[in-house]
């Protein structure tokens, strides 16, 4: 489905970013993976490259090596996040630095370095990855819920500025996903996640192919006249 | 690098966007051409995909990372923008600092 496509995809080595890589390395596409860590997918089609998307800087030179090595990218997921729930007033000011940082301006850096690469071949897509935080507000997510819905806004300003360049900017609000990142949390921010999925109008935790069906959509070729967008899961809006 | 490679670099980037327009939108493009503001032949976003052009050529085959857009330009008073001439000026500029 994906011959000859480029996608690259911010937070590859775990989590939904790792279940998007695979999925677009099934359907022949060429996966440009960006993690701190080190590379957790063994593919012929996957390059990966360990960069703290936390450091601006950081992000501008891993753009340069993947123009020089890759020429072009098509898709683009933002997917990498960081989270910590907190009361606003308690909240750590490292992990508020960090949250804007790799969940906001880290989106914008990736955003705009691919679409100097995209304008190119005049196509483009990029997909940010958004919460249900955003609609749900829920206590002790403000500054992550700001983020989120902050990438929104940048999805729908970039679509406007990229159109002439047939990019789009779509944006796809996902619940709770069973990863080895959820069992991260502590017992306490489980016991909360799992009360807002009962509440969800469909309550259930969010299962790949609910992501993924939306990532195939945005990313279709088809899907030229679609940008600007944000589909929230699980019955949300 | 002297003044006139950069000036021929410049116009190579506004040739290729004028390549790229339709038929009635082309113009002919010499040192005078008007990139910005009044008389400008081209919109905004043109000039910023021109901007792009010229800072990834100067970074990925000469080396210079230069930003065309920061503060040092935009509080000029006479913008870099206005011509072509004035941009390659001020590319020299940033250039002859590095």
């Amino acid at each position: 489905m994906y011959t000859d496509k480029i996608v690259l995809i911010t937070g590859s080595s775990r989590g939904v970013g790792y279940i998007i890589g695979k999925y677009f390395l099934d359907n022949n596409a060429i996966v440009i993976g960006l993690s701190r860590g080190a590379s957790s997918i063994d593919n012929r089609n996957y390059f990966h490259y360990e960069v703290d998307l936390a450091q601006p800087d950081a992000i501008t030179r891993v753009f340069k090596i993947i123009a020089k090595e890759h020429k072009r990218i098509d898709i683009v997921i933002n997917n990498a996040a960081v989270l910590t729930s907190q009361y606003s007033m308690i909240m750590p000011l490292k992990n508020a630095i960090d949250m804007v940082q790799v969940d906001f301006l880290a989106v914008f850096l990736v955003a705009r370095e691919s679409a100097k690469l995209m304008r190119k071949n005049t196509y483009g897509r990029i997909i940010n990855i958004s919460s249900m935080a955003v609609s749900l507000e829920p206590i002790g997510d403000s500054l992550y819920a700001a983020c989120k819905a902050g990438i929104t806004t940048l999805a729908n300003v970039m679509a406007k500025e990229y159109a002439s360049m047939h990019i789009t900017c779509n944006t796809v609000a996902i619940t709770a996903i069973e990863t080895d990142m959820l069992k991260q949390h502590s017992p306490s921010a489980r016991t909360k996640i799992k009360d807002i999925i009962n509440n969800l109008p469909v309550p259930r935790m969010a299962e790949a192919d609910d992501i993924l069906n939306v990532i195939e959509f945005f990313a279709s070729e088809r899907s030229s006249y679609i940008t600007a967008q944000t589909i929230y899961l699980g019955g949300i809006n | 690098m002297n003044k006139n490679e950069i000036h021929d670099i410049v116009i190579s980037k506004v040739v290729s966007l004028v390549d790229t327009l339709p038929e009635d939108k082309k113009f002919s493009v010499d040192q005078n051409t008007t990139l910005f503001g009044n008389g400008s032949s081209i919109d905004s976003l043109s000039l910023v995909s021109i901007i792009v052009d010229l800072e990834t050529t100067f970074s990925a085959e000469y080396g210079l990372d230069i930003s065309l857009t920061d503060d040092k330009a935009m509080m000029r008073e006479k913008s870099p923008f206005e011509s072509i001439k004035s941009l390659a000026e001020y590319i020299s500029e940033l250039v002859n600092d590095k």
